[in-house]
């Protein structure tokens, strides 16, 4: 390590000492025998924490699922909460996250040059893999923002559907713009607007610490606010969740159609028998939905079309496109007090032809990417509208694994898990 | 005749089964192949996920100070004691245009008080940094550079920074100076 150190400061010392700024004073000749102190800087076992990091990561991961699936029980689930909230959220300050993690990847897919560390990839790819597997286990209480959320959570005031559908389309658009921005490299918005970030860190964006605070009083009243309507990594683990190999069942003995469950469910992932009344012949609905499938093309096209011509517009926050803003103004008419942006960029040498060029790739980048992105979210509408216009009959409560966050607190409501009987008798 | 009609009794199941089954299928192969394109990535590159500042490049700005997500910022004041001058009359110490020549607030370029001087032989002084101190202005890193050898220089505490996914002072840094590097150069030291 010493070595690594030397030779860097010997190359950094060759490559620098005919830099105007240094050696401007000769270096002392002392006489007393002065000895130049040992600077030596704290430098923590990261790679053991990262290590720690994914190991609990899967351990609790598959801990959830053992008593998700095998055992039904909630309590090891709020366990794993407090764990989850004390170490992912107030000791390693909630970064890196899974849910952060999805922009990384993105970036790692369209940009070669950027090199992403395994360590974050496994966050991403392990809770996908688990919610294959299991369900989503990683949101029942993994996910410190999902912890700490379940944690709070002590009623259950419904939300009218309607409400539910139109803010459940929100983690969808979230994640769409949250992936242009970061394969574009303009910034990673799911971590500039990180609702808790500031209460796991006691300290950060004032708007956001308050905004933080008003999820979580509103998580009192009804299930998760911030995994339902904000989280896009939510909305990403539900494809794998609705697939999932093994599903979690709420009573492994038959469904007596009681109702308990459904309402003791916080996220409105228990679904109640529904007889549906509208009588359509089998051929009748077949035709509508295949109409309904011809009518998607246009949504997405029309949505791409828009975001496309919106493109220079979104690819104004990018750092390139500011800078260029300003430098243009300063060229126009020329301010003696100049910004440090523009500062820097006059040290720099001030080449105004690297710039352009940089601009106009970022520009390309925003139409490119803008237009699927644009047909993404098309997608996500439509699908959204011919989900809600299917109806299907159901005999007894069932669960829509999709929605479903694995947080245990039907096992106890269903009067068919006697777990009295259990307890007592030892079977 | 009867045959097909039990077929089309029963496959509303069926078909639901096996578009699950699909949806399973892809499910995992996306997750496989997701796996697989990044593993190449991985060996091609050395990981980099440690914040660091590139002195060369910082302009000494004081977003420093200001946009760590830290309410104290993890980037400090380093100083280089192989590259410093000893000056007595300190560009990174003194304020310039001071009238009086001693350590009175009002002359003193840190706002914090956190560079100790010593004195160490006629004419030396030795310069240190009290990082519990230092909150990152660069202030004297500024006054340093602009009128001596810039051995103080800004970088960023490894044992504070809480490797942000995005570094948000790298987010507005006009210079872009601040950069991730591998854990084998955890520190980008100057002299």
């Amino acid at each position: 390590m010493k070595r690594i150190y030397t030779i860097l400061v010997t190359l950094f010392l060759a490559a620098t000492s005919g830099a105007q700024n240094l050696n401007r004073f000769p270096k002392p000749d002392f006489e007393s025998g002065y000895q130049y102190p040992d600077t030596h800087y704290a430098l923590p076992n990261e790679q053991l924490w990262l290590f720690i990091d994914i190991f609990l990561l899967v351990a609790l991961m598959s801990f959830v699922a053992w008593a998700i699936l095998k055992k039904q029980r909630r309590i090891p689930i709020i366990w794993v909460s407090v764990i989850s909230v004390a170490y992912f959220g107030f000791f390693r300050s909630g970064c890196v996250c899974s849910i952060g993690s999805i922009q990384n990847v993105a970036l790692a897919f369209a940009d070669s040059s950027y090199v992403i560390p395994v360590s974050v990839f496994l966050f991403f790819i392990l809770p996908i893999a688990f919610a294959f597997l299991f369900g989503r286990v990683f949101c029942a209480g993994v996910c410190p923002f999902g912890a700490l959320q379940e944690l709070v959570n002590i009623r259950n005031y419904r939300l009218s559907k309607s409400v539910t559908a139109v803010l459940g389309v929100i983690p969808w658009l979230y994640l769409i713009f949250a992936l242009l921005y970061a394969v574009t490299r303009t910034s990673f918005i799911i971590c500039l607007y990180d609702p808790f970030i500031g209460i796991f860190r006691l300290g950060g964006d004032f708007g956001l610490i308050v905004f933080g605070s008003l999820l979580l009083l509103a998580s009192i009243f009804t299930g998760r606010p911030f995994c339902r309507f904000l989280c896009p990594y939510s909305a990403l683990l539900s494809l794998f969740s609705e697939v999932s190999i093994w599903k979690i069942q709420i009573t492994k003995k038959d469904c007596i159609n009681c109702d308990l469950c459904h309402n003791a469910c916080p996220v409105d992932a228990i679904k109640n028998p529904y007889e549906n009344k509208v009588k359509e012949e089998r051929m009748q609905g077949v035709k509508r939905l295949l109409m309904y499938f011809l009518f998607l093309p246009l949504i997405v096209g029309t949505s791409a079309y828009v975001l496309r011509q919106f493109s220079p517009e979104l690819s104004k926050s990018h750092k390139d496109l500011k800078l260029y803003e300003m430098v243009m103004e300063q060229e126009r008419n020329p301010q003696s007090l100049i910004s440090i942006e523009l500062e820097a960029f006059y040290i720099d040498g001030g080449n105004i032809e690297t710039l352009e060029e940089k601009v106009g790739a970022v520009k390309q980048d925003f139409k490119f990417f803008g237009t699927i992105a644009g047909a993404l979210i098309g997608l996500v509408l439509g699908l959204t509208l011919i989900n809600l216009s299917l109806k299907r009959s159901r005999k007894t409560y069932e669960i829509e694994h999709g929605d479903c966050v694995a947080c245990g607190r039907c096992f106890s409501y269903c009067p068919q898990n006697d777990f009295l009987n259990l307890k007592y008798t030892g079977k | 005749m009867e045959m097909k009609k039990e077929t089309t009794h029963k496959s509303p199941i069926e078909r639901r089964k096996f578009v699950k089954m699909l949806g399973s299928a892809v499910a995992g192969s996306t997750i496989l192949a997701t796996t697989g394109v990044l593993f190449t990535k991985f060996r091609t590159g050395e990981e980099t996920h440690y914040w660091q500042i590139d002195p060369q490049k910082c302009t000494h700005c004081g977003k420093c100070e200001t946009d760590c997500v830290l309410t104290v910022s993890a980037v400090k004041c380093f100083h280089a004691n192989k590259i410093c001058g000893y000056c007595d009359l300190c560009g990174g110490y003194y304020r310039s245009n001071v009238k009086d020549l001693n350590t009175a607030a009002e002359n003193l370029m840190c706002p914090t008080g956190a560079i100790q001087r010593k004195f160490v032989e006629d004419p030396y002084f030795e310069y240190k940094i009290d990082e519990d101190l230092c909150n990152g202005c660069a202030k004297c890193v500024k006054g340093c550079t602009s009128f001596g050898n810039g051995s103080l220089y800004l970088q960023i505490k490894r044992d504070l920074c809480v490797d942000c996914n995005e570094c948000q002072i790298a987010k507005v840094c006009p210079s872009n100076a601040i950069t991730r590097v591998p854990l084998a150069q955890a520190y980008k030291l100057k002299g």
